[in-house]
């Protein structure tokens, strides 16, 4: 009776996915289509996507946060269908649940490092949060740089200031591409550390795309390429 | 932070481009409202100083420089003419009122105006203190003389020879004190010291009886020896006479034109007849007055006759030319700078796709980084038009010393007058579509393909 109790249970409560994907499939045109293999992340839980140089890897992370529509297939973001989604809405939910760690980085070159965390947290819904900027930016060990143009910005504290963008809207997810291309062994595991670290406080999923097997030993999750 | 807020960071932070976007609006929006302005208060100002005269009399000459001379005192007399037969005018019935003034000195680059009292009625000119002159050697200052030179009740005033402010000789025998000075009119006499005809005559009677002909300018009253007293009884005298005949006069125009010019000629042997003054301001009581008299003055008369209405609008129509060029050259100049607005607009969207395919990652919608684009054109353009404003208003107050400091005229430096905005209107909606053109690119925009590109 209480066996068949549990089992009941099992079936009805749905468990909600942070990211889920089913059949993902793109093509750029004139090319071959690149085929990813379904994703199935739960809540809190981190992944690491390896692969080679050339199989999509940025693709696939610019398909899950929706920068790039997908060909065929469907992505599930917090149990929002984003392959469904219309520009305006993705764009204004992408902002709000989605937090992006580029390769390269990228800021408002006219705003110093302090007013781009302010302006990331002010769209798509402003929600200035002082204390917050003040708590990641010492965690990250930022807080003498953010007066600085971030022109003036180390290699280093760039990155910092990069992975604090995508996590300071406390995003339902992070996706980092190659995060740690171009940092020697010591630093490669401090970056994956504070990235992991930094995603649980805010009570993320983080999902790092990279070809880089250094990163392997730091998840359990992993799906190769 | 706001959208304003971070499209004005961006603009500032490349000051150079912010700059070069700006030149040609400030440029054209201060031609067009430093032209507009100097010609609309020009013709203003023209037009107000003349509204009381309907006719000019004086020497044969250029009309155009009887009016600006005996009008507006802007420019040298043609010459004299004879008081007796000037004032034949006086007496036609279509003359309302005919106003002598003489001159030829000055003081301290203002001129010193002979004429009557009823010169200040026709300019609706009242007194601030003081009283009007009751003799000769009396004279009231116009608001701005008496402002620009501090002058006071009870000054002593020394004309000098000629209208230039360096003057020639000074006509020490004969102070003029000033006994009233006048509230400002906003016409041309704010810009003069007024008295009667008789110190204009009396002072040049005595220089005359000192010096050679040869040292005077032409425009100088002709002046025997003789005493003011007579003088004046003489001419009560003949006028009584001449509004006697009038009519008859008139009508027989030619033989009476003949023997007024003998009389003329003969004018050195007899006092009354010598008098003679610089023109004759002329309001009509009926306007056939205007289509009659002028020919008839012309004709059959020594002296010429001008109509101010007429002069000033040639004078205008010549000018306007001139404005209408120019202000066509600043539109040129808009819509170029309309252009360049674009331009710029294009450069700074095409630079800074990396920085507006991430502000789309962070949820910002295309419209919202279509008004960061709106947001900065129109900044543009009010920036540019404020400031170009302000550098119009600047060269008219330079103009306005200038043109003050030689002609005595001012212009007011006013706020923003209507065609102001419709220009304003006009930058804003050009700034608009180059926004709209520019911004184009935007929707198009591929931010995966920005943001995977090194």
């Amino acid at each position: 009776m209480q066996l068949s109790c549990i089992y009941i249970s099992i079936i009805f409560v749905k468990i909600i996915l942070m990211v889920k994907t089913a059949g993902l499939n793109f093509a750029y045109p004139g090319e071959k289509a690149f085929h990813f293999p379904d994703i199935d992340l739960v809540p809190g839980e981190h992944l690491l996507i390896l692969g080679p140089s050339g199989v999509g890897k940025t693709t696939l992370l610019h398909l899950l946060s929706g920068i790039l529509p997908a060909s065929k297939g469907t992505i599930c973001i917090n149990d929002v269908e984003i392959t469904s989604l219309n520009r305006q809405r993705m764009d204004q939910f992408r902002g709000t649940h989605i937090g992006l760690i580029f390769q390269q980085y990228y800021f408002v070159k006219s705003l110093n490092a302090g007013e781009n965390l302010q302006l990331r947290q002010s769209f798509p819904k402003s929600l200035q949060d002082k204390e917050r900027r003040q708590q990641l930016a010492a965690r990250l060990g930022l807080t003498e740089h953010l007066k600085k143009k971030v022109t003036q910005l180390s290699q280093g504290q760039q990155q910092r200031l990069s992975i604090a963008l995508g996590l300071i809207h406390k995003p339902k997810v992070v996706f980092a591409d190659e995060p740690t291309s171009n940092l020697d062994d010591k630093n490669c595991g401090k970056v994956i550390q504070l990235l992991k670290d930094e995603a649980d406080i805010c009570e993320s999923s983080l999902v790092i795309i990279t070809h880089d097997q250094r990163v392997s030993q730091h998840f359990k999750n992993q799906i190769v390429l | 932070m706001k959208l304003g807020y971070l499209a004005y960071r961006n603009m500032i932070s490349k000051p150079l481009n912010l700059v070069l976007s700006l030149l040609l609006l400030v440029l054209s929006v201060s031609l067009v409202t430093y032209v507009l302005q100097l010609s609309n208060q020009l013709n203003g100002q023209l037009n107000k100083n003349i509204a009381p005269v309907d006719m000019v009399v004086g020497a044969k000459g250029s009309p155009l420089q009887l009016v600006l001379s005996s009008v507006l005192h802007i420019d040298a007399p043609t010459g004299n003419i004879n008081l007796k037969e000037a004032e034949q005018i006086k007496n036609h019935p279509f003359v309302g009122t005919a106003i002598p003034v003489s001159y030829g000195d000055s003081y301290k680059g203002y001129r010193i105006l002979g004429t009557e009292l009823a010169y200040f009625e026709s300019y609706n000119v009242v007194l601030d203190r003081g009283r009007f002159f009751e003799r000769s050697f009396e004279v009231v200052a116009g608001s701005s003389v008496a402002k620009k030179l501090g002058l006071q009740i009870g000054d002593k005033i020394v004309g000098s020879h000629g209208l230039a402010a360096s003057g020639g000789e000074a006509h020490e025998d004969h102070p003029y004190t000033l006994v009233g000075l006048l509230e400002p009119s906003g016409t041309v006499v704010d810009q003069l010291l007024v008295s009667n005809l008789e110190s204009i005559w009396d002072a040049h009677a005595h220089t005359d009886g000192e010096h050679d002909q040869e040292d005077h300018d032409e425009d100088e009253v002709v002046e025997h020896d003789h005493d003011d007293h007579g003088d004046k009884e003489h001419n009560h005298h003949e006028h009584g006479e001449e509004e006697h005949d009038h009519e008859s006069h008139v009508d027989e125009g030619d033989d009476h034109q003949e023997h007024e010019d003998q009389e003329h000629d003969h004018a050195h042997e007899d006092d009354g007849d010598e008098l003679e003054i610089t023109s004759l301001l002329v309001k009509f009581k009926s306007p056939l007055g205007l289509v009659q008299l002028p020919r008839f003055i012309n004709e059959n008369t020594t002296m010429q006759a001008a109509l101010p209405g007429f002069e000033v609008q040639r004078l205008m129509g010549l000018l306007g030319s001139g404005v209408k060029t120019i202000n066509g050259i600043a539109l040129a100049i808009l819509l170029v700078s309309g252009f360049s607005i674009f331009i710029s607009l294009l450069k700074t969207i095409r630079e800074r796709r990396q920085e507006l395919a991430l502000l789309r990652t962070y949820g910002l919608g295309t419209r919202k980084l279509l008004y960061l684009v709106l947001f900065e054109g129109l900044f543009l353009a009010l920036f540019g038009f404020v400031l170009g404003w302000f550098l119009g208003r600047l060269a008219l107050l330079l103009t306005s010393t200038y043109i003050e400091s030689g002609y005595g005229y001012v212009l007011s430096i006013g706020g923003p007058t209507v065609i102001e905005f419709a220009l304003l209107g006009a930058t804003l909606f050009i700034a608009i579509v180059a926004v709209t053109l520019a911004s184009t690119s935007i929707f198009k925009m591929n931010i995966s393909k920005i943001l995977s590109d090194d």
